[in-house]
């Protein structure tokens, strides 16, 4: 039997190689190119009429448009507003790719449980809400590691604590979106494999097979409310980190 | 587990800065001006609708209370206009009844004066007779003939002490 953890092989789909990089058209690049693929239908189909009373559809990207731009602008203030195309292309992206991978159909690949790619995600916003940092306050922003009010010898602890905790965000922010998506789809795999074998055995394994179904289907509606959440938080951290950099504390 | 085999870091992170960037360029330059666009064009429809719905109100509240106001200096006027005739028509009516009792109390008076008259007329010729028939009376009896004052005097003690009090 397949190992629960096949799903997240890469396969190369159309192989290409430059100055000695690997760059292979992989399932992994095709599920991005379906999550834009989806996010542009989406919003462009949604938003062709243009209307002042909204369908339907023109509500639903209205709605994902503002619960991006509320979010931002409770997180970060108006200074913020500038970086709403960055989030929420960010927000949009993950939920996409999150949700496309819960499809049951075509065998989709969920390229956000690779912690390459959140890492790189999460590497990308900490590298540039550090460069706004800077930019904004200059050498002043070194200041956001030292804790107001702390006493000289506490600051000889403290400030080591605040570096570290601050290189740790890139960390922390793609292993959380990393080990939701993976710890989730294999379990759905396990329970998944459970149901094959057991119905494997005859009858009475049929019978029991149903328990691990019923339990998939659950856990279904779970990992749906995962993708979306971690899709959120992912956006929302971001929005939290760009507020320490436009505002430090 | 395949996540963890360098080989796959690179495609991928290059897939994704490819893929992500076009989404980017897409979001920034199309979807977010287009929606942002169209909120805004709610909002100030919302607005302008709100800002006219006010106007109206106000015109509507001003309608209303001059209409209040003219119904109530209708009612004011009404009112002073029946005051001031039932004034006009009290005070007719009590200068006809003046009138009235006035002529009513010259009659009486009038009428008083006649009866007065006629009696000290009565009174007069009853002491005339009175004197003669006194006279006579005093004469046959005794042969006396009284001269005219003590009887006129006589009589009109008499006469005066039975007319007193009917006046």
């Amino acid at each position: 039997m397949a190992s629960p953890l096949d799903q997240f092989t890469v396969k190369p789909w159309v192989p290409i190689e430059v100055a000695g990089y690997d760059i292979s058209f992989t399932n992994s690049a095709a599920a991005m190119v379906a999550s834009v693929i989806v996010i542009t239908v989406f919003v462009t189909m949604g938003m062709r009429k243009n209307a002042l009373v909204p369908g339907r559809w023109q509500s639903s990207v209205e709605m994902c448009y503002e619960f991006v731009a509320k979010m931002l602008g409770d997180a970060a203030g108006p200074e913020g507003r500038k970086y709403f195309p960055f989030v929420f292309t960010l927000f949009m992206f993950v939920l996409a790719a999150n949700l496309i991978g819960m499809l049951p159909w075509l065998h989709p690949f969920t390229f956000t449980s690779h912690i390459a790619v959140t890492f790189a995600m999460a590497a990308f916003v900490f590298i540039g809400v550090t460069l706004i940092g800077f930019i904004t306050h200059g050498f002043k922003f070194l200041t956001f590691f030292v804790p107001h009010g702390a006493p000289w010898y506490l600051l000889l602890i403290l400030v080591p604590i605040e570096i570290i905790s601050y290189l740790s965000r890139p960390i922390s922010l793609s292993v959380r979106l990393f080990a939701n998506m993976v710890a989730g789809h294999t379990m759905l795999k396990v329970f998944g494999g459970f149901v094959v074998s057991l119905s494997a055995i005859g009858a009475a394994g049929v019978a029991g097979a149903l328990f691990p179904l019923a339990f998939i289907v659950a856990l279904t509606g779970l990992e749906l409310l995962v993708a979306c959440l971690q899709a959120y938080v992912f956006a929302m951290l971001t929005c939290l980190y760009l507020n320490d950099a436009l505002h430090m504390h | 587990m395949p996540q963890l085999d360098p080989a796959v870091f690179v495609p991928q992170i290059f897939w994704l800065f490819v893929v992500f960037a076009v989404l980017y360029i897409f979001m920034s330059r199309s979807a977010a001006p287009k929606i942002a666009d169209v909120l805004k064009k709610r909002q100030d429809k919302i607005a302008d609708d709100l800002a006219e719905a006010e106007i109206l109100q106000k015109q509507a509240e001003e309608a209303r209370q001059a209409y209040e106001k003219s119904q109530t200096d209708a009612r004011n006027n009404a009112a002073a206009v029946v005051i001031a005739k039932r004034d006009a028509l009290k005070a007719e009516a009590e200068a006809a009844y003046q009138k009235l009792s006035d002529e009513l109390a010259a009659k009486a008076d009038e009428a008083q004066k006649r009866i007065d008259a006629a009696k000290d007329k009565a009174v007069g010729e009853i002491r005339d007779v009175a004197k003669d028939v006194c006279a006579d009376i005093v004469s046959r009896i005794s042969g006396i003939k009284l001269d005219e004052k003590t009887i006129a005097k006589e009589v009109n003690a008499k006469t005066d002490a039975a007319t007193k009090g009917e006046r």
